[in-house]
């Protein structure tokens, strides 16, 4: 009975928030309409005037729900992340797994599952205190310098570098926060794979990169794609650390690299205060968590699928040598 | 072009005063032997007598290993296989491996074929594809892979994925091939096929084979080298070793009577 509980319970709690969501927001849907999804402006309202009604929705007079900003800023910080998380995790997890003697590889993976257990409030205040300041001075005017002078990259590049608390300080925090899920799902997925088609590899004259490149991380493709994906939910979902060094500037686009922007995380979290007093305000919360429960299944099933099609040429788990 | 009594004339392997140990233990001790060019040779010896690591000697794929030592001496062409003139990733392309079970890697048929190749840009797009083909149909492999050349190698049957494994490893043109116990997983129609093949691949490539199988070292086997307790104990002739063998332990291994 424990167990059918078990298995009927997280379904159940799924679906009722989802309802209870999808309720909550209606009056939010109903006044934004698509301005929601389109606009860029977002304006609690003016909270000590007299509320009016529009189309028989009450609300605060200047209110203006333009999430746009938010949604874009939550893909935003999520892909730097991604671009910066995978191939650092994937390359210290061949290194771990493949280099380290084995003592020192201990203590690597000891400091990744420490690092994955660090609260975000503390990763936050350094990435506030620390890491901006020096992407602010030193990281951001590289990039500005070189990767900026590009042709047609100058936009979201190039422009003035900013005070570090922005877009790039934000993706490089997610990053490290979602290198510890990615490097040491990575490599306990290296160290299952057989000894023989990697032996193989060498004993045709490849060099050990080509061998993990054309034989060890084929092998787990799937595998390293579904760690991907859970270190995207927590990218996508980070609040507390991404709202200390964004710069929660609700209407800013994310079209520079280091300006000041937004999640939907990090505007709940910051702005919950100011929300809680108007209905109207609480209900376009509501719509904007909807929202982000959507971003966050949408990428879930794309995932789902990329790893069947990966799979579909890779090798069929259990069916190893 | 050399004589065929000339080529027999240099080895073209040979261990020197060979002693291999992993820590503190003794693997090979004081292995001296000619592997004949052009020749299949077989290396039997009961479990433990160090065949396997004699073998993957040859391509030094033993050098990893935790704790690895060696003194004396594999000379390839005359060359040792251990000098700074020689590139490692060179000698594996010149000598070559199978090993006891199929290892395709996790890429298309086609792409398993022309894997070798790739690595050592020894050929291009459409003379991939041909080199592909050819090894593909010399291990009589094509007609049950030609239409299904993109498809994950891991739908084949065992025999298959061995044999494509052996067109991999002949892809790059080795010199030398090494067999590891090659058949240990395979059935018998399989076998025969790989030992057939072995037969063609002579005198064009020297081929060392590993083996458990007394019958098959008698079958495919030019020489015969007898490994026991890490020593070399006789070589010959694969019928001198098995009919007439001079040391009593031979005798008794080639009998069954151990092992």
């Amino acid at each position: 009975m424990i167990g059918l509980g078990g298995a009927v319970v997280p379904g159940l709690v799924l679906i009722g928030l989802l309802v209870e969501l999808i309720f909550k927001a209606l009056p939010a849907i109903g006044y934004s309409g698509l301005r929601f999804l389109t606009g860029s402006t977002w304006n609690f309202g003016a909270d000590y005037a007299t509320p009016v009604t529009t189309n028989g929705l009450t609300h605060l007079q200047g209110e203006e729900f333009g999430a746009l900003p938010q949604i874009l800023g939550t893909l935003a910080t999520s892909a730097i992340a991604l671009i910066i998380a995978v191939p650092v995790s994937v390359g210290a997890a061949l290194l771990i797994a493949e280099r380290l003697p084995r003592r020192l590889a201990g203590i690597a993976g000891v400091f990744l599952e420490l690092l994955a257990g660090v609260p975000s409030v503390l990763v936050g205040l350094w990435g506030a205190v620390t890491l901006g300041p020096i992407v602010a001075r030193h990281v951001s005017p590289l990039i500005a310098h070189t990767v900026g002078r590009i042709p047609g990259l100058t936009g979201f590049f190039g422009q003035s570098t900013g005070s570090g608390q922005g877009l790039f300080t934000s993706g490089l925090l997610l990053a490290v926060m979602v290198i510890p899920i990615i490097a040491s799902t990575s490599r306990d997925l290296i160290r299952g794979v057989p000894v023989l088609p990697r032996e193989g590899a060498v004993a045709l004259g490849m060099s050990d990169f080509e061998c993990a490149r054309k034989v060890t991380l084929p092998w787990i493709a799937s595998g390293i794609l579904g760690a991907v994906v859970l270190g995207l939910g927590r990218a996508l979902g980070e609040t507390i650390a991404v709202a200390m060094v964004c710069g929660v500037a609700l209407g800013s686009l994310p079209t520079n690299l280091y300006g000041a922007m937004v999640t939907i995380a990090a505007n709940i979290v910051q702005n919950l205060e100011t929300a809680i007093t108007d209905p109207m305000d609480i209900s376009a919360f509501a719509e904007l968590a909807l929202a982000l429960m959507v971003i966050t299944l949408l990428t879930n099933v794309v995932a789902t699928l990329l790893v069947r099609r990966v799979s579909g040429t890779a090798i069929p788990v259990g069916r190893g040598l | 072009m050399p004589s065929a009594a000339e080529l027999s004339a240099t080895p073209a392997l040979r261990a020197v005063d060979l002693t291999l140990s992993f820590g503190s233990r003794a693997v090979l001790s004081g292995i001296t032997a000619d592997i004949q060019n052009g020749a299949v040779t077989a290396v039997i010896g009961p479990t433990g007598s160090g065949k396997t690591t004699l073998l993957r000697t040859f391509n030094r794929m033993n050098d990893k290993v935790t704790g690895y030592r060696h003194t004396g001496d594999v000379l390839l062409d005359g060359r040792s296989i251990w000098s700074p003139a020689v590139e490692l990733m060179a000698l594996r392309r010149r000598v070559g491996m199978l090993f006891q079970r199929a290892n395709p890697f996790p890429m298309s048929i086609m792409d398993n074929v022309a894997a070798g190749v790739r690595a050592h840009k020894l050929a291009k797009g459409g003379e991939i594809r041909e080199i592909a083909r050819e090894r593909l149909v010399e291990v009589g492999l094509w007609d049950a892979v030609s239409s299904r050349l993109k498809d994950s190698p891991f739908r084949l049957s065992g025999g298959q994925q061995q044999l494509l494994c052996l067109a991999r490893a002949l892809a790059i043109s080795p010199e030398v091939l090494l067999l590891d116990e090659p058949t240990s997983a395979l059935d018998p129609m399989a076998t025969e096929s790989i030992e057939k093949l072995i037969r063609t691949l002579v005198p064009k490539i020297t081929v060392i084979i590993v083996t458990h199988n007394m019958a098959q070292a008698r079958r495919v086997a030019d020489r015969t080298i007898f490994l026991h307790q890490q020593q070399l104990v006789e070589r010959g002739p694969t019928q001198q070793v098995f009919e007439s063998p001079a040391r009593e332990e031979t005798a008794r291994y080639v009998s069954g009577r151990f092992g």
